[in-house]
């Protein structure tokens, strides 16, 4: 490889890592401040203007209290599953396109850090490997409510993978490809995938509530029957790490259905005037213009991912949360159903259309 | 012309592979045995082999072994691990045994590839057809859903069948 390569695979992973991590402070602060806002109450408001300082000060409470070890956990596997809770969504992203080509130095780079013609089965496989910290977790800090609450996490989200890969696979059937630069284009061309594949749209997305461990399916660690559930045995930064995993497993889920769904980093209605607006009035060249188009797109995809991070909060706040077994039956009694018919119901349409 | 990154992830999966055998404890052995299937992955993605790296941690990572791992932690193995001993003559034995099938097939592949090096016949893929027919993952699905599919269905219903003889099995040990 040569140091160029090198040079700009490094700032695109920075470039995706940072942005990740970088919006998790953020994300907490809405998550807060947006609560109180739907529940008319005023929500944390002291520290800074509107309290953007909050996560701040979490995060000096955080790192300055104990660090304290339960005497009969699995030290191992105990210091093991939030470092693996947070890898595994962060790998996950390499695959997510965050624009087409841009140009520097007269060298093309792809925006997406790894390029490969299994894109989509990479995701589902890293999807896959967020069990491990929950059953590591629950099973190594040696405590009854964090058994429970592993176990309860484990079999949620092994069961919500089924409808989610169903949705999923529909949605290949319709492009044809596993290749996430193929599926945007695709969508482009013709029309966004949640207009082809409303109810795949619609099973994944409900799917996803169930994988990233988020209200109204947050039995894993209902605080009213588990305490906090698998990391119940956790403080400090240890805690904080499954804090970020949970929003960093959010993000990449965002940037899925966005992917798979809404277009993905597809520019927005009007984008494509503004773009050629900018480059026709300050002169640009082919290569700024393809530049000013790819910036356009990472910004398409930021606010496609900021609408769904926004609708994990505002359902939060509106559905109340499911007992166990409703949760078990709306996964295998309605969703798995529902996409299994779907799925048929795709096929049919993409063998009689492409006749 | 191995890579050392290759190397590397060979020697770990290579001592997870011992933990897994010596280790006492059987979640400690699970999650040994999946770090060696993830390090697997790690160097068929490095030979450039990604779908099958892929396909190695959806099936393998992702849902056989969180079976495993599952079921050892609702079975609760606690009193045989406290219980257990290692008896050195058996073990000894198991490890002699291990040597001699070890070597038999060692023996037979070295001489295999001694013998036929030089007149091998490749299959009809090879890197640069595969890169024209547009990847990997469509050659497969192409060969698997057009040239093999009568062996596919017929695996598919072999599992099956597995299925429900376990189901049928159970059910009778239970009532």
């Amino acid at each position: 490889m040569e140091l160029f390569d090198v040079a700009q695979l490094m700032a695109k992973i920075v470039f995706v890592v940072g942005l990740s991590l970088g919006v998790v402070p953020i994300m907490v602060w809405f998550e807060r401040r947006g609560a109180a806002w739907m529940q008319r109450r005023v929500g944390p408001n002291r520290v800074g203007p509107f309290g953007l300082l909050q996560p701040l000060a979490d995060v000096v409470k955080f790192i300055f209290k104990e660090d304290f070890t339960p005497g009969n956990a699995n030290k191992f596997f105990y210091y093991m599953a939030p470092m693996v809770a947070l890898i595994a969504p962060l790998c996950a992203m390499s695959v997510i396109p965050f624009g087409s080509t841009a140009i520097v130095n007269g060298h093309e780079i792809t925006l997406q850090i790894a390029t490969m013609d299994s894109g989509v089965i990479f995701i589902l496989a890293f999807a896959g490997l967020e069990v491990y910290p929950i059953i590591l977790a629950g099973w190594a800090s040696k405590n009854k409510y964090a058994v429970l609450g592993s176990l309860r996490g484990a079999s949620q989200i092994v069961s919500y993978e089924i409808s989610m890969g169903l949705a999923l696979l529909s949605m290949l059937i319709v492009y044809g490809t596993f290749n996430p630069h193929e599926m945007v284009s695709w969508q482009a061309a013709k029309y966004w995938g949640c207009v082809v594949n409303p109810f795949g749209a619609l099973v994944f997305w409900i799917s996803i509530f169930a994988e990233t461990n988020r209200l109204p399916f947050d039995l894993p660690e209902g605080e009213s029957e588990l305490v906090a559930g698998y990391h119940l045995e956790y403080g400090a930064m240890k805690f904080a790490l499954f804090f970020m995993a949970e929003y960093v497993a959010m993000i990449m889920a965002s940037a899925l259905i966005a992917t798979l769904f809404f277009g993905g980093y597809g520019l927005l209605p009007g984008m494509s005037f503004l773009v050629n607006f900018i480059s026709t009035n300050f002169g640009f060249g082919e290569v700024g213009m393809q530049n000013t188009k790819a910036a356009f797109e990472v910004l398409s995809l930021i606010s496609k991912v900021a609408f769904f991070m926004f609708m994990f909060v505002w359902i939060r706040w509106t559905v109340p949360r499911f007992r166990f077994d409703q949760l078990m039956d709306l996964g295998w009694k309605i969703l798995f159903p529902l996409s299994l018919i779907n799925l048929v119901i795709v096929t049919l349409m993409v063998y009689v259309l492409n006749k | 012309m191995l890579s050392p990154a290759i190397v590397i992830l060979a020697i770990i999966s290579a001592i997870l592979a011992t933990t897994m055998i010596f280790a006492k404890n059987a979640v400690t052995s699970a999650l040994c045995l999946l770090g060696v299937l993830i390090m697997s992955a790690g160097i068929y993605g490095l030979i450039g082999e990604h779908m099958v790296a892929t396909i190695q941690l959806v099936v393998y990572a992702g849902a056989i072994m969180v079976l495993f791992i599952f079921s050892i932690m609702l079975l609760n193995l606690n009193k045989e691990e406290t219980e257990y001993k290692q008896k050195p003559l058996v073990f000894f034995g198991v490890i002699g045994v291990g040597l001699l099938i070890g070597g038999v097939l060692f023996n037979g592949l070295f001489s295999h590839f001694k013998h036929h090096h030089d007149g091998r016949v490749l299959g009809p893929f090879s890197h640069e057809t595969i890169q024209q027919l547009g990847g990997n993952s469509k050659v497969l699905s192409f060969a698997l859903f057009s040239q093999y599919y009568i062996s596919f269905e017929v695996i598919s219903l072999a599992l099956l069948t597995a299925i429900v003889g376990a189901v049928v099995l159970a059910k009778r040990k239970f009532d």
